[in-house]
């Protein structure tokens, strides 16, 4: 049971947020493919503007489709409210720049996904907003970083690529004892292995283009408000807490308590900032987040097939995953994550940078490409694609090394897999044994 | 806005304008363990159409301070000493649930301060299971559990919302766990008197019930309508939870019956 829902997670994936209402008794959920709403008077528009209640109005802003998903991811994490948004990057810029102004300060962890890092290091500076770096797992490192303008703590469950688990709970404590949010972006975990809500993070953030769409047809993202945090009392949050003049002098917490950041994020980020999702693209994801449950069992269970299978050969240099004891998280994993702690892996291969690439070059069945979380199974080689952009030493920082190989592993048979990756293993050692 | 009752600081939302005595109030009483965000999707429309509203959060509620109040009769008085604090000389006056216990005390005590009475998913007593309260005394977030899958209907069960992208269950859930909820659940099992006192007014009176009410089942709403000679609109395909399950259609019916009277 989530907090939201009293439905089991495999069937709110399937019924949340829709019931077959229409004029046509649509089962499946409609694509809402508008822009606008007709009001059916001018009193209706007016109270729709001036939030006397709830509908909708412009599809930048909500859409009847992308709300069908966000009332499910949300009903999935736990959540008093979500807002989809058109990626997983503007989902974390939504947030960030709701909840911080020039002036402010982010603490981030420093295994996230490099365009996170990016967007810490480089584009929010550049608005007077300072993040720093630590490891995540350090709780003194944490405790010391926090300043009087912290406005939030960041970091993603399983950190990308080093897969580092975060230890939700104890930062979540850090973060509460200081009055600040924790913001947990949840992508490589999913609802349906880990509710970062349940160990305390209050807006969990996700790049649904991933594991919850499934199928790598549409990019997308969400934001859920956790409804935990209490922006009052933390007194860091005026945003929310003292009236905003471009919508009448609301006051969010006020007006709203448990859904304020959702609310203000909706006010204010769709409209200003516009990275609305599409319906349609809520639709293919839609299709995807209904098998979330039943893909991420056979994620997880072909994942720890092909980690016991990479550990035993002798061209495989290395191999990382939470579930592994080697896993410097191993046990906050098992804590968090007791059914698996995800479906990416890393591994090293002989050969080096080199063995690498060769073996990208030479499997056919994975696919080399930016992402994760398709059904079909991904390799890439971070260090000269999604992280390429940092400094050696940023890039150790962030847990890639040179020969890294990262794998999100799909749903095909297992057997399959591992005939592809032998392929591959093949053409490294041809180029180790030529070094 | 804030005001001070019995030295207590008492929030009261105004629907998102400032109060003004001067225009016809409408007072909104929220229910066990709630505050007045149950009101959102009908009191800003009030404040914003000629009315002045007045929500507040009962003492220990949410953003009011001072203790929690014991019995339904002393909420009623609180509410008389209320309106006596924000200078309102009468009010139209809606109760959602224990909300509506309270009112038909505030117009039992002060039946000079009552224009109208709107009741909205209620019934004359609202008996409560005591291993609820038990569990509401080890914990406000537990009972709030229990208390949920009953009070809200089948739609919102199945993630529905009035408000795009929003789960209703998990902020009535955040918010009924910090308040307490406990001391409301045992005055609504106390009070047992709210059909006499019912046939003992003389009130313009209207109550807006649920097909799927579970908790306080319409042929209970239907009784006390009886005994206040009111008006009834029943709400089917909906539960306990009306103001936020179907916040469009109490609020047309508030409109209708606020504007006949006023």
């Amino acid at each position: 049971m989530s907090r939201s829902s009293y439905l089991k997670p495999d069937t709110i994936a399937l019924h949340s947020g829709y019931v077959p209402e229409s004029d046509h008794g649509s089962r499946a959920v409609p694509i809402y493919q508008t822009t606008s709403y007709v009001f059916e008077s001018v009193s209706t528009g007016s109270s729709l503007f001036n939030v006397e209640q709830g509908g909708h109005i412009y599809s930048r802003i909500t859409n009847p489709t992308v709300a069908v998903l966000e009332q499910r991811i949300a009903a999935l994490e736990g959540g008093t409210g979500a807002i989809c948004t058109a990626s997983g990057m503007s989902a974390l810029f939504s947030t960030f720049i709701t909840l911080c102004s020039s002036g402010d300060h982010i603490i981030s962890a420093t295994q996230i996904y490099g365009s996170t890092a990016t967007l810490l290091r480089h584009t929010i500076s550049r608005l007077g907003i300072d993040c720093s770096f630590v490891p995540i797992n350090d709780e003194a490192a944490l405790g010391d970083a926090i300043q009087p303008n912290t406005k939030l703590i960041f970091c993603e469950s399983i950190g990308n690529p080093g897969l580092e688990v975060a230890d939700i709970p104890q930062i979540a404590q850090i973060a509460s004892d200081a009055g600040i949010p924790l913001v947990v972006d949840a992508t490589f975990a999913t609802p349906s292995l880990c509710c970062a809500i349940d160990h305390g993070a209050n807006i969990v953030v996700h790049s649904i283009t991933k594991w919850i769409g499934g199928h790598g047809l549409a990019v997308g993202g969400a934001i859920v408000d956790g409804g935990s945090f209490d922006w009052q009392a933390s007194g860091r949050f005026p945003e929310l807490t003292e009236p905003y003049a471009p919508f009448h002098g609301i006051k969010f917490w006020e007006e709203f308590g448990p859904s304020a950041l959702a609310m203000k994020i909706r006010a204010e980020s769709m409209r200003d900032i516009g990275a609305a999702l599409s319906p349609h693209s809520a639709f293919l994801i839609l299709q995807g987040i209904e098998t979330l449950g039943m893909r991420m069992k056979k994620h997880v269970e072909n994942t720890k097939d092909l980690i016991e299978w990479l550990q035993s050969r002798e061209d495989v240099t290395w191999v990382n995953h939470p579930d592994i004891d080697s896993n410097p998280s191993h046990t906050i994993a098992q804590k968090l994550f007791p059914k698996g702690a995800g479906s990416v892996l890393c591994f090293g291969v002989v050969g080096g940078r080199a063995g690498g690439a060769a073996f990208i070059d030479s499997v056919q069945l994975a696919s080399n490409l930016a992402n994760v979380g398709d059904s079909r199974t991904l390799v890439l080689h971070p260090g000269t694609t999604t992280h390429s952009r940092l400094s050696p030493e940023d890039m150790l920082n962030a847990g890639v090394s040179e020969d890294m190989i990262r794998v999100s592993v799909g749903i095909e048979d297992i057997v399959d897999i591992k005939a592809d990756f032998a392929h591959g293993l093949r053409a490294a050692k041809l180029v180790a044994v030529d070094q | 806005m804030e005001l001070l009752v019995k030295g207590n600081k008492t929030y009261a939302a105004t629907g998102g304008k400032e109060f003004d005595n001067k225009l016809a109030t409408v007072l909104f009483i929220h229910g066990s363990g709630l505050d007045h965000r149950s009101w959102a999707l009908q009191t800003r429309w009030f404040a914003y159409n000629g009315f002045s509203v007045l929500a507040p959060d009962l003492p220990g509620h949410s953003l009011s301070e001072g203790e929690p109040l014991e019995s339904i009769e002393e909420m009623g008085l609180w509410l008389a000493q209320f309106l006596t604090a924000a200078s309102v000389d009468s009010a139209h006056v809606v109760g959602h649930s224990q909300g509506f216990l309270c009112a038909l005390e505030l117009a039992r005590q002060a039946p000079e301060k009552v224009k109208t009475l709107t009741g909205i998913g209620t019934a004359g007593a609202i008996p409560v299971n005591p291993a609820l309260i038990e569990a509401a005394l080890e914990s406000a977030g537990k009972a709030a559990e229990m208390l949920l899958q009953w009070g809200f209907g089948n739609r919102s069960h199945l993630g529905m919302s009035a408000v795009p992208g929003m789960q209703p269950i998990a902020i009535g859930r955040a918010i009924m766990s910090k308040n307490p909820l406990a001391t409301d659940l045992q005055a609504c099992a106390n009070y047992t008197t709210g059909e006499t006192v019912a046939s003992s007014l003389d009130i313009p009176s209207h109550l807006i019930i649920a097909g799927q009410d579970r908790l306080t089942p319409l042929k209970a709403g239907k009784r006390l309508a009886q005994k206040l000679k009111a008006e009834i609109t029943v709400i089917e395909d909906y539960g306990h939870m009306l103001p936020i399950e179907a916040p469009r259609r109490c609020l047309h019916r508030l409109r209708e019956t606020i504007a006949a009277f006023n």
